[in-house]
């Protein structure tokens, strides 16, 4: 009875725990602080912040519990995100959202959206100088792109092994916008180029906005075709929202699909962060690079706005080149905050959000480049 | 391997370079494709028009070609039993008296969907006519 009694003992997790364990445990519990106390991307955090709990209660090996077993009910559940089957879904809700008035509107703010992927690419080529492989440099390079589902695509396609890293990378400085853009926009633009205020943008036809998705699903899918789970999902979300028709699919779209996949993918995403597979100095680096990649990403488009004043007219606040780093809606609402900052009356959210859905459509594209390059 | 010699190795610059070229011309062909997709659009709608004018007479809009959405046609109903009862044109403002009166959720939202989607149209002189079909 006293070896029953002590075989129970030594499985339990407090006698497997080791510190590995708790520092992911304290982890997560920080996720869920900040979602829940700070109000930092609360949808996402959470989950994860719990995943990372769930992922980190040491468990026997071989009865099937943990995410990385074969039949354990986490590893089917996280088929979803290495099966790549996840994100498009997201990419469907998030066009069933998506109002693409703003940059139908003013077509020229998406070359911001494109400027900002910069960060992709560098962050590429900075991870191939660490050593990483050239499959792992992309899905790190991804992150620069600061759009999780399409950085958890990427990664589920070339470098399955550091899914946990990377999502978590991913997520982290995508909630972290609020911290990080503003002293990069603070340093790289002037008070009086802070102070421009953008012209009041054309309205748009309901008819325009029926045909910009297949317009652009076409004219995206056709020169990038790696890219057509992550475009094809959400310009098909866009049109179901536009064509008032298919108002119920919209809905599900853009309510219960994407609420129940962000559950499952932010938990098991959590989950994966299992602490002898996270806790190595290959996180530290994709951390460290993912950091380097927001702030290239930030300063990139805003210095390419800067260039663009050089030959316009009518000048554009160099601000809403930060917003083309693809973190829907937070980097433009960064934008308006640091606007406002200078100018309470000026209103900049609305204008940023063109460059902002720009830059989603940008990082599937430099996702897909980097996928056909390196399959 | 590290370094510069890592990047060159792996063709690091060749597919940055190419990478970032593939972004910006997909964008860029796109941002001009929708700079024009309106003056397309204008102009077609202008090429319409001028045949329209051409035609002889006004020909009647059929209001059967209005598609209500499916989440809509509830509320198209209920307030086209009340503009039943009201003159034509009729006041927005007495609708919306009326449709509160009658315990209607959301009447400010349900009308602003109904002027939304060309159910009920302004004249153009501050009073509005019900332009759906009769049995909505």
């Amino acid at each position: 009875m006293e070896n029953m009694f002590m075989d129970f003992i030594s499985n339990t997790g407090f006698a497997m725990a080791d510190y590995r364990h708790i520092i992911m445990i304290i982890i997560g519990i920080t996720f869920i602080y900040l979602g829940i106390a700070k109000h930092y991307e609360p949808l996402l955090l959470i989950p994860i912040g719990f995943g990372i709990l769930m992922g980190n209660i040491p468990v026997f090996k071989g009865l099937g519990l943990g995410i990385y077993e074969d039949n354990s009910v986490l590893h089917y559940l996280y088929f979803g995100v290495t099966s790549g089957v996840y994100p498009p879904l997201i990419f469907l809700g998030i066009g069933a959202m998506t109002d693409f008035s703003t940059m139908l509107a003013r077509p020229l703010l998406m070359l911001l959206g494109a400027a900002a992927q910069m960060g992709i690419f560098l962050t590429f080529l900075g991870a191939l100088a660490l050593g990483f492989a050239p499959n792992e440099a992309a899905a790190i390079g991804i992150i620069g792109g600061a759009d999780g589902p399409t950085a958890i695509f990427l990664t589920a396609k070339l470098a399955p092994m550091l899914i946990g890293p990377i999502a978590v990378a991913a997520y982290s400085y995508m909630a972290l916008v609020p911290v990080i853009q503003p002293p990069i926009m603070r340093l790289l633009t002037s008070r009086q180029e802070r102070l421009i205020r953008m012209e009041e943008p054309r309205e748009v036809s309901k008819l325009e906005k029926i045909i910009f998705p297949i317009i652009g699903f076409l004219l995206c899918c056709f020169l990038a075709p790696a890219a057509l789970p992550l475009l094809g999902m959400l310009f098909f979300g866009n049109l179901l929202k536009e064509c008032v028709v298919a108002e119920r699919l919209a809905q599900a779209a853009r309510t219960s699909i994407i609420d129940s996949v962000t559950i499952l993918l932010g938990l098991t995403v959590g989950a994966s962060t299992q602490a002898d597979v996270f806790l190595t100095p290959q996180s530290v680096g994709i951390f460290v690079l993912g950091a380097a990649s927001f702030c290239v990403a930030t300063a990139s488009g805003l210095l390419f706005a800067k260039i663009m004043n050089m030959f316009l007219k009518v000048k554009i606040n160099p601000l809403l080149g930060a917003a083309g780093v693809s973190a829907v809606p937070d980097s433009a609402r960064v934008v308006q905050m640091v606007g406002q900052e200078e100018d309470p009356t000026n209103f900049l959210l609305m204008h940023a959000m063109a460059p902002n859905i720009s830059g989603v459509i940008g990082s599937a594209i430099g996702a897909g480049v980097l996928w056909s390059f390196m399959s | 391997m590290t370094g510069m010699e890592a990047i060159s190795a792996h063709n690091g610059w060749a597919i940055s370079a190419i990478g970032v070229t593939i972004v910006f011309t997909g964008l860029t062909v796109l941002s001009l494709t929708i700079s024009q997709l309106h003056k397309v659009l204008a102009f077609m709608e202008r090429k319409k028009s001028d045949s329209q004018k051409r035609a002889e007479g006004a020909k009647e809009i059929d209001v059967s070609d209005i598609i209500i959405p499916g989440d809509m046609k509830e509320t198209a109903r209920e307030y086209k039993m009340i503009i039943d009862r009201m003159d034509a044109p009729f006041s927005l403002p007495r609708l919306l008296e009326l449709s509160e009166k009658c315990g209607l959720n959301r009447p400010y939202s349900n009308l602003n969907d109904l002027i939304g989607s060309g159910l009920i149209e302004p004249d153009g002189e501050g009073y509005y006519r019900w332009k759906g079909p009769d049995n909505p």
